[in-house]
């Protein structure tokens, strides 16, 4: 069973590979599949790691030990249900009531924790090396790498102040941020790439090992 | 009672998370953590949408008879095999498992690592070092993918005199210097963005999430 896992997993990674000569049959095959699948297990997660754990087994409990903090949980299953009036076009406003919720939660938990994670952590990381360089604790090169964040994050930061003109002293900072920008990106698409042909060589490993290594293996002869 | 009702239900409970956050009272985190809860209760049921989306566009597909039809019933096969034997059997049982192990996880690494060769093509048309800027960037990239791996220290080392391992110290000094400082004045900009735009959603000056209609 653990081979044919093997071949069917072989199989589907070269259908998918196939797309580098051009789209399909094979690739179209595993692409729809594959959607299939990730949707499927999609369902799967949201039950059993959402709704079972924080709905079913506390209104079960309820049910069965008699603990009627439990029955709270009806009132969030009840403004679940609501997403389905989305299905009927006449009642389909109702579904504003759970979206608002959810929003309202999103954003009263994203003022706060942005703030603190976001804000005050990124201003601290750019700003804490200068405590340092006051109290002597940095060398000349990192005493350079701070002063190079610090001019990094406000050139950044103007670039995208779209409130006034970018000229003169305005104009020239933003350039600089231009500069900070673009080795920015060059840096996130270095690491993208490098990331994806990792990928790429974990799957030759997996067609040159895996498969056919344990397929010669496994022969009687 | 269309409008409104949503609106006040986004401010009380967006006020009351945003407050609670400050509090460390007993009550007000018992009523945070039974609100984060009651989200994650409401968020499975939102995947009905979702879901209910893709079975539509699929069911049309196959009922018009169009271009690539056949292969929507296999997005109904895969779905299917997975709900079948994740619902009720959970998600550790062994043919859920298999499932995952030998379809989802090789399809997601392949169609990932198939970016490898999109990215490199895309690359090609987009780094010529026309501009100062382009320069800068393929230089960066360079810089960084050279230092990712260990052979670009080793002909480095066995080329050039000095500076050992300058490839990957480079690199390290690139992503801990000038990009960290353009990522954080990018992650600080996109949070006053974020903070900003919650505030509107919760006093209902933004309401584009209400749709259109009355």
């Amino acid at each position: 069973m653990e081979l044919f896992g093997v071949w069917v997993a072989a199989f589907l990674t070269l259908c998918i590979y196939s797309f580098l000569y051009r789209d399909n049959p094979f690739y179209r095959f595993a692409e729809h599949l594959f959607l299939g699948v990730s949707v499927g297990y999609g369902i799967v997660l949201s039950i059993h790691d959402g709704l079972i754990p924080f709905a079913w087994n506390p209104f079960w409990k309820a049910v069965t030990e008699r603990e009627p903090a439990g029955l709270l949980k009806l009132i969030p299953i009840a403004i679940g249900l609501m997403f389905f009036a989305r299905l009927v076009p006449k009642h389909a406003w109702i579904i504003r009531y759970p979206f608002a919720i959810l929003i309202g939660v999103g954003s009263g938990l994203a003022i706060p924790n942005v703030m603190d994670a976001s804000i005050f952590r990124q201003l601290h990381g750019t700003l804490v090396p200068f405590a340092q360089i006051y109290a002597g604790k940095l060398g000349p090169f990192e005493i350079f790498g701070a002063i190079l964040m610090f001019i990094g994050v406000i050139a950044t930061l103007t670039y995208f102040f779209f409130s006034v003109e970018h000229r003169g002293v305005v104009g020239g900072i933003s350039k600089v941020g231009i500069v900070f920008l673009m080795v920015g990106f060059g840096s996130a698409f270095g690491n993208t790439v490098m990331g994806r042909v990792s990928l790429l060589i974990q799957r030759v490993d997996f067609l040159v090992n895996d498969w056919i290594g344990n397929t010669i293996q496994s022969l009687p002869f | 009672m269309r409008r409104q009702v949503p609106l006040a239900l986004c401010f009380i409970f967006g006020l009351v998370m945003m407050l609670a956050e400050f509090s460390p009272h007993p009550v007000s985190q018992g009523i945070r953590k039974e609100i984060i809860d009651w989200s994650l209760i409401i968020w499975p049921f939102a995947l009905v949408l979702a879901v209910a989306s893709l079975v539509h566009t699929h069911w049309i597909r196959i009922r018009r008879r169009a271009e690539y039809w056949q292969y929507s019933y296999l997005v109904f096969i895969g779905m299917i095999v997975m709900v079948v034997i994740g619902i009720p059997f959970g998600k550790r049982h062994p043919a859920f498992v298999w499932m995952f192990e030998n379809v989802q996880v090789p399809m997601d690494a392949t169609m990932f690592s198939l970016l490898a060769f999109i990215i490199a093509s895309a690359a090609y048309r987009a780094f010529r070092a026309r501009t100062f800027e382009a320069s800068l960037l393929l230089a960066a990239a360079l810089i960084v993918m050279i230092g990712n791996v260990p052979v670009g220290d080793f002909i480095w080392n066995k080329l050039i005199p000095f500076g050992d391992d300058l490839p990957s110290t480079a690199r390290q000094w690139i992503l801990d210097n000038p990009n960290l400082s353009s990522r954080r004045g990018i992650i600080l900009g996109i949070s006053l963005g974020v903070i900003s735009q919650s505030i509107r959603i919760i006093l209902g000056i933004e309401r584009s999430y209400l749709g259109g209609g009355d």
